[in-house]
């Protein structure tokens, strides 16, 4: 398949949102608007993502338009970074590769009472630690097993079942996403071969894009939403971005399997057959939806259990617990889900069923699915950068609810495929590189790290100052790396 | 024959073939060379069957790579050899392999799934083409 340069209409809208008209694809039921500026255009361009979203177009029921953030790039049916929504009502559909293999890929966020010079003197000692003790790259078992009704509360009620074993408090779950848990998550969905994947791999980080991250708050750009997070310049923090692992990715592709024949079934006609997708009010997507939710309680647990992994390795190297640390979860968000929400679309509030694949919820101040605590300053939504430059915490805006259906992106985005970026790197060790930058990175394999080389992404920045001038969600704080660990 | 080919956050996989059961066996090489760093560390021990029913190929190529990388995941197994024979309705093939030792082989990739974008199964002059992209 040719990575061929996009040729169809893109029409400048304004500042920060270019459309491609309906008119581009006959089938295509919605415009498709990408936000971006004059600055990552010219990258975006380069291969078939804005092709991509002209395909979601094609989905029944879809609403408004089928959009995209800025970090967008060439995914498989979906792109990365596109947005969906769907109205049931309207035979809306349920696509499970408008949610990714990676169900409830997500970042979550920790602070801590440490400053950088705290930190400095122990730092390679505390990253090699974190390396050894949290299980890394493919074909790794956790210390946590999980099998049979034990497996079954994970997917059915996601981290708060981890309470009473000490591995999560009540505060973690207040300040994670849903509270950890989608309702109607239904685990007699999920497959035998699903669960087994899942059963020991509860805790692992998993390889690719996936990190484990010791940061620093570099800057910070709106001093109240900062202060309301506990997040203070010079503060060391940990950011951790894993999903559902083999659980998640098993669900996905039984999903797809099931869908094989089903599009033609309901006379849907697709132009990939990665979108194969089901009417969401048919036993087909019912099927999914409810394994779906399931995997994605199980990803929260996932991140919960690093997260904890996490605390364990800090209150050993600093020889405090980690309440006295001030380890304390910021926010926990994922960035590939489905999920029923109300929006207004028309004039009208709707139910609709939001797909974000590599994108981020951002609800604005005030929304009720806002923590109490946060509900003043807006969603804090976690960007994870490259490892070299930064990551951001932005806070979700009015402009979302607008625009995106309460939406931003999710990272960096890609620049270079997996395989430019090995040639780029010709067999330089880029953990050495990161080291003389001052970032100690640790990963089970020389050419993961050269395919996540900073050079592989965009600059998150730029990315991060689209969506701030489009209103979708507003800076916070710039978080630097200073120990990285991979698969 | 097979090479991978770039696709921005994943991997492709191009697979050429003078026949269909040199196709699929080349496929299941080809999966284990991304996994791996050096697959040749794969000692041939132990020999696993696997029997997939279908009728379209490239669906039946998605399978049987997922086949493959569900034995990885869930039985750490890692295979060098294959043969596959291809019939109407689906295939049967078998493996040889050993389960995954750290000691001596080195990983360098996670596969999440295989993907059905892009995904081909096609007659050519000089045989078969088939294109999968996985995720990464």
């Amino acid at each position: 398949m040719a990575k061929d340069v996009f040729q169809g209409p893109l029409e400048q809208v304004d500042e920060t949102c270019w459309r491609i008209p309906k008119s581009y694809k006959p089938g295509m039921r919605v415009d498709g608007l990408i936000f971006t500026d004059e600055t990552l255009l010219p990258q975006i361009k380069k291969d078939q993502a804005p092709e991509q979203v002209a395909n979601v177009a094609f989905l029944p029921g879809i609403q408004y338009a089928s959009l995209a953030m800025p970090d967008i790039h060439w995914g498989y049916g979906f792109c990365i970074g596109g947005v969906c929504a769907t109205d049931p009502e309207e035979g809306g559909v349920i696509s499970p590769g408008g949610v990714g293999y990676d169900i409830n890929c997500g970042v979550r966020l920790m602070r801590s009472n440490l400053r950088l010079r705290d930190v400095q003197p122990h730092l390679r000692s505390l990253v090699d630690e974190l390396f050894r003790q949290i299980p890394t790259g493919a074909g790794k078992s956790g210390q946590y097993a999980f099998h049979g009704k034990e497996l079954h509360q994970l997917l059915a009620e996601g981290p708060r079942c981890l309470v009473g074993r000490g591995l999560a408090t009540p505060r973690d779950i207040e300040f994670t996403e849903a509270h950890g848990r989608l309702e109607g998550a239904d685990p007699d969905l999920v497959s035998e071969r699903a669960l087994a994947r899942g059963s020991e791999q509860c805790g692992t980080l998993g390889s690719g894009n996936h990190f484990l991250e010791v940061q620093v708050v570099d800057e910070i750009f709106d001093d109240e939403a900062a202060r309301v997070m506990g997040l203070e310049k010079d503060m060391v923090c940990v950011m951790i971005h894993s999903g559902s692992r083999g659980l998640g990715y098993q669900v996905c592709d039984d999903a797809l399997h099931m869908l094989r024949k089903v599009p033609e079934k309901y006379g849907i006609v697709l132009p990939d057959r990665q979108l194969a997708c089901a009417p969401v009010n048919s036993p087909e997507g019912q099927r999914y939806i409810g394994a779906m939710r399931a995997a994605a309680n199980f990803a929260w647990c996932n991140r919960q259990l690093l997260m904890h992994q996490a605390r364990e390795v800090f209150q050993r190297i600093f020889g405090r617990s980690w309440q006295e640390l001030g380890m304390q979860l910021v926010y926990d968000v994922c960035h590939n889900i489905a999920k029923f929400e109300e929006h207004t679309v028309g004039g009208k509030k709707r139910r609709l069923w939001v797909h974000r694949k590599g994108a981020t919820r951002a609800f604005p101040p005030n929304h009720p699915e806002i923590p109490e605590a946060y509900r003043k300053i807006g969603q804090p939504v976690i960007i994870p950068g490259d490892m070299g430059r930064a990551s951001w915490v932005l806070v979700g805006r009015p402009g979302s609810m607008q625009k995106t259906f309460g939406t931003t992106c999710h990272g960096a985005g890609r620049a270079m495929s997996r395989t430019a970026a090995v040639q780029a790197a010709g067999g330089r060790r880029i953990d050495k590189e990161l080291e003389a930058q001052g970032v100690i990175a640790r990963a089970q394999s020389y050419r993961g790290l050269a395919e996540e080389q900073p050079k592989a992404y965009k600059n998150v920045d730029e990315v991060v100052e689209v969506v701030h001038k489009a209103d979708l969600s507003h800076k916070v704080a710039r978080m630097r790396p200073i120990g990285v660990i991979k698969g | 024959m097979y090479e991978t080919f770039a696709h921005t956050a994943d991997l492709g996989l191009r697979i050429r073939a003078p026949s269909l059961d040199s196709l699929f066996a080349e496929a299941g090489e080809a999966l284990m060379s991304i996994i791996l760093d050096d697959p040749t560390t794969i000692e041939p021990r132990e020999a696993w069957q696997v029997q997939i029913e279908g009728d379209d190929l490239a669906y039946l190529l998605v399978d049987w790579l997922n086949a493959l990388l569900y034995r990885f995941d869930v039985g750490h197994r890692v295979y060098r050899r294959f043969q596959v024979q291809v019939t109407p309705g689906g295939l049967s093939a078998s493996a040889w392999g050993e389960p995954l030792d750290p000691a001596r082989h080195r990983l360098q990739r996670e596969v999440k799934a295989i993907t059905y974008h892009g995904l081909r199964v096609e007659p050519t002059e000089a045989g078969w083409l088939a294109e999968v992209i996985v995720d990464i």
